[in-house]
């Protein structure tokens, strides 16, 4: 230290710079700073370039009619009709439905495969380990190609379907798909529907009367084969009272192909397979990892008062593993959204097939185009945290 | 009273169903009727899948043939590997040319003798070498790769990997052989062992400007020849896809972390978006982003090639997954040790950089191994944007003439390949994350 500062006070040598809000103050600015001129100059940078290359910007394209024809659609299109902001819905629904069906059948495969993994059945458990490594080790986009190419594609020729339902030709399997019978409500149908109705809430009626009985006297009620009894036969006796009103579309082989019934192209077909494959493994070890995170003491205690083995599993065990399961759950179903979007590979129309690759070709509009895919990639993922959130507030509530 | 035998009692033989075999079958697979039934199920399931696999992929397989008919003539169900084995070459190395794959090889070779230390007990200096790996091993490597003319900046990285390289190598010598530093061993043979430390640096220093100045003389002349990346591919594009993505998404995750903990709103505010922008989007459309946006975003008259759009974009991807790897690590850390950093008068960055880090990378080894699990896995998908990473050499099979319509065998040999690496990977850091966790485990 020279000695002019010899006098000054402490305060003053440390004053500026050394102030905790100046300097927090200053790193902010500056990071402001930084991220704005970077933003700020690839912005002028694309208009530059955008202008050279006399392209237009704006969401006007949306109302323009697409040109091209899409395999799988829940909604109507046609190809110079349909504009892009169809294109559009048509790719967000279908992203959706694949991931809906692939999340159903992920979790229930997972759970399937993931209490294997813990039988005390050596044999059993070596193999679901072995599916589990497997499909956990593979890439998917590997196994979404295998599917397509190596499994549908070789399904038998239009000639040789195969029927699943066993001659009743209500399911057909071909290298074209998947055909289904579909069934078309006749007049009268509403009946039915509302009789399910009424029987979902007569079931759940009876369920709170049994849990409030239980909580009061202890005493437990065997309430399900009341409402499954319930659940069944209320609808299925209203619909023969109404007079089945409900016809088949049954899919029928005219020239090359089948026509009616419900298609579900070879594409889908794979995707869901490998989609559902994929994350039950992942699902799977999550759910070993949840039961294993249960205290051996709590099982044990639960079987010395007496309870059967599946009664400790399903009172005691899985109730303290859910709020261990559920996070990566859903964290799985989220990735399995995402992946979803590798539906590119084999050609099923999904949004990124769809609207990134297609539409982007046609019209360009790169930044639109990328901008709205992603934004509705983040809407999917908001909607499926704020799920989480809530699960977790849920749990700490019941904790403590 | 009391009975007391003078000899001690000999132990029983352990119950049977505890030491032989059939008593080991009855408690682990026919304890009960229930069990009989899964294990009878489970062994069928086996045997259908273990005998149909190997009658397809070994009885009935075709290894040797020119193309796929002579493969059918052979047998009509079994796989026919010969398109594989004719295609190895193309699978590893994509179209780089035969004569300058040996640059592919050493690399190779030179980064796992570079690495090899590391997992030596005897060897020293861990730390130094770790970090030359980083610094200097992707020019050398890139170098071998790409060859052509050398820059300035290229002659001085080369020279340096070069003495880093041999240096390491002469030092794994002196830790396996004589348990020392290179640097003590150096000492020692020179006989300035007694000198001063000051004299010994000094020494030192001037041995390793004499080695630089020696290398870079000679190396000057060192020329390869020149590749173009569009002929990179198969599973050495893969591996240089994923490893640039890895080594720089690391340290960005770092930053990112910090960013997200930071007690700056605004730094804390643009990290998270950053982060959770990434995180919520699929690594496809990132990479459509990097192929149609980022010409786009480039001032005039500059261009990125394919290659680098696709680096940019997965590393910017993984690095918002290594920021959420690293933000876990850092909240496992106890307060206190923020506190005693503090205590001794350590500022924000010594606080993280001797204190925090160190023990938090421990508890990260294992998610950062899985996360390049999934970063080697995720790269299959530049195949879809038009690389001929080892997913587009093997797809590109079926569309030879030879081979047309081979689709199957192809992508059965990339699963299994994956598997193997992935597979082996993952076993690693299980066993890593054993091994780490030995202090808090009783």
């Amino acid at each position: 230290m020279s000695n002019e500062s010899g006098d000054r006070t402490r305060s003053d040598e440390f004053s500026f710079f050394q102030d905790q809000r100046v300097r927090s103050g200053f790193y902010q600015v500056l990071a402001v700073a930084v991220v704005g001129w970077l933003v700020w100059y690839l912005i002028s940078n694309t208009a530059h370039n955008l202008e050279a290359r006399g392209m237009s910007t704006g969401f006007d394209f949306m109302q323009v009619s697409a040109g091209f024809d899409i395999e799988f659609k829940l909604l109507e299109y046609a190809p110079g009709v349909g504009t892009y902001a169809d294109v559009f819905k048509i790719g967000v629904l279908n992203t959706l439905l694949i991931s809906f069906f692939a999340i159903i059948l992920s979790t229930v495969l997972g759970f399937f495969i993931g209490v294997l993994r813990l039988s005390n059945n050596w044999l059993v458990s070596k193999v679901s380990l072995a599916f589990v490594e497997v499909f956990r080790n593979v890439p998917l986009l590997i196994q979404i190609v295998f599917w397509y190419i190596g499994v549908f594609s070789l399904m038998p020729a239009v000639k040789k379907t195969l029927d699943l339902s066993f001659g009743a030709e209500r399911l057909l399997l071909n290298n074209r798909g998947l055909y289904m019978a579909w069934p078309v409500p006749a007049e009268g149908f509403w009946m039915t529907v509302l009789a399910f109705g009424v029987a979902i809430v007569a079931a759940l009626l009876i369920r709170h009367r049994a849990l409030k009985r239980q909580a009061a006297s202890g005493e437990q009620s065997n309430v399900l084969l009341l409402s499954l009894a319930l659940l069944i036969i209320l609808p299925l006796s209203v619909f023969f009272a109404t007079g089945s009103p409900l016809a088949w579309d049954i899919p029928v082989l005219e020239g090359f192909n089948f026509v009616g019934g419900a298609t579900v192209a070879p594409a889908f077909l794979a995707l869901l397979a490998s989609l559902s494959i994929y994350h039950a493994a992942q699902i799977a070890e999550a759910v070993r990892a949840g039961i294993l995170s249960v205290n051996v003491g709590q099982g044990e205690a639960a079987k010395s008062i007496g309870l059967k083995p599946g009664r400790v599993m399903s009172l005691v065990v899985i109730p303290q593993a859910m709020p261990s399961i559920v996070p990566p759950l859903i964290s799985n179903w989220m990735n399995l959204v995402k992946n979803s979007s590798l539906a590119i590979a084999v050609g099923y129309p999904d949004i990124v097939s769809l609207f990134m690759q297609t539409s982007l070709n046609q019209v360009g509009h790169a930044v639109e185009i990328v901008g709205l895919t992603m934004v509705f990639y983040m809407l999917v993922s908001l909607i499926i945290s704020a799920l989480l959130n809530i699960y977790n507030k849920r749990v700490q509530l019941v904790e403590r | 009273m009391a009975i007391v035998t003078l000899e001690k009692t000999t132990a029983r033989p352990a119950p049977l169903s505890e030491t032989t075999a059939l008593g080991w079958l009855r408690i682990n697979l026919f304890s009960s009727v229930f069990n009989t039934v899964l294990t009878v199920i489970s062994l069928y399931v086996v045997y259908l899948t273990v005998s149909s696999v190997f009658t397809w992929g070994y009885l009935d397989a075709t290894f040797i043939a020119d193309n796929r008919r002579e493969c059918y003539k052979n047998s009509l169900t079994g796989a026919c590997w010969a398109g594989i084995i004719n295609w190895f070459n193309n699978m590893f190395y994509g179209r780089y040319p035969d004569a300058e794959t040996w640059g592919v090889n050493s690399a190779a070779v030179i980064l796992i003798l570079w690495m090899a230390p590391l997992w030596m007990s005897r060897v020293r200096g861990k730390i130094l070498i770790a970090v030359s790996v980083v610094v200097f091993y992707p020019f050398l490597a890139g170098y071998l790769f790409a060859g052509g003319a050398k820059s300035l900046l290229m002659n001085i990285m080369v020279t340096g990997a070069i003495v880093a390289f041999a240096l390491n190598l002469l030092n794994t010598l002196a830790g396996l052989f004589t348990d020392t530093s290179i640097k003590e061993a150096l000492i020692k043979v020179l006989g300035q062992s007694t000198a001063a430390e000051g004299t010994q640096r000094k020494v030192l220093f001037a041995l390793l400007v004499l080695c630089f100045a020696v290398v870079f003389t000679l190396q000057s002349n060192w020329l390869v020849t020149e590749v173009s990346w569009t002929r990179w591919g198969g599973l050495f594009l893969t591996f240089v896809i994923s490893g640039i993505a890895m080594a720089l998404s690391l340290p960005l995750g770092i930053v990112l972390a910090l960013g997200r903990r930071s007690e700056l709103p605004a730094v804390r505010v643009l990290s998270t978006g950053f982060i959770e922008i990434f995180r919520s989007v699929p690594l496809i459309t990132v990479l459509f982003m990097a192929t149609t946006m980022f010409p786009l975003f480039m001032p005039d008259g500059f261009f990125l090639n394919n290659l680098v759009q696709v680096i940019i974009a997965v590393t910017l991807f993984n690095a918002c997954y290594m920021a959420e790897i690293v933000r876990a690590g850092l909240q496992a850390i106890p307060k206190g040790q923020f506190e005693g950093a503090h205590t001794i008068g350590l500022g924000y960055w010594g606080t993280m950089g001797l204190i925090i880090m160190p023990q938090a990378l421990k508890h990260m080894i294992p998610n950062i191994v899985g996360n390049l699990i999934g970063l080697l896995k995720d790269t299959t998908l530049v195949s879809i944007i038009g690389l001929f990473d080892v997913l587009g050499m093997l797809r590109s099979i079926s569309k030879d003439v030879p081979w047309l319509g081979l689709h199957k065998e192809p992508l059965v040999f990339g699963g299994l390949l994956f598997f193997v690496i992935c597979f082996s990977m993952s076993k690693y850091s299980r066993h890593l994350e054993f091994k780490l966790s030995a202090g808090s485990r009783r």
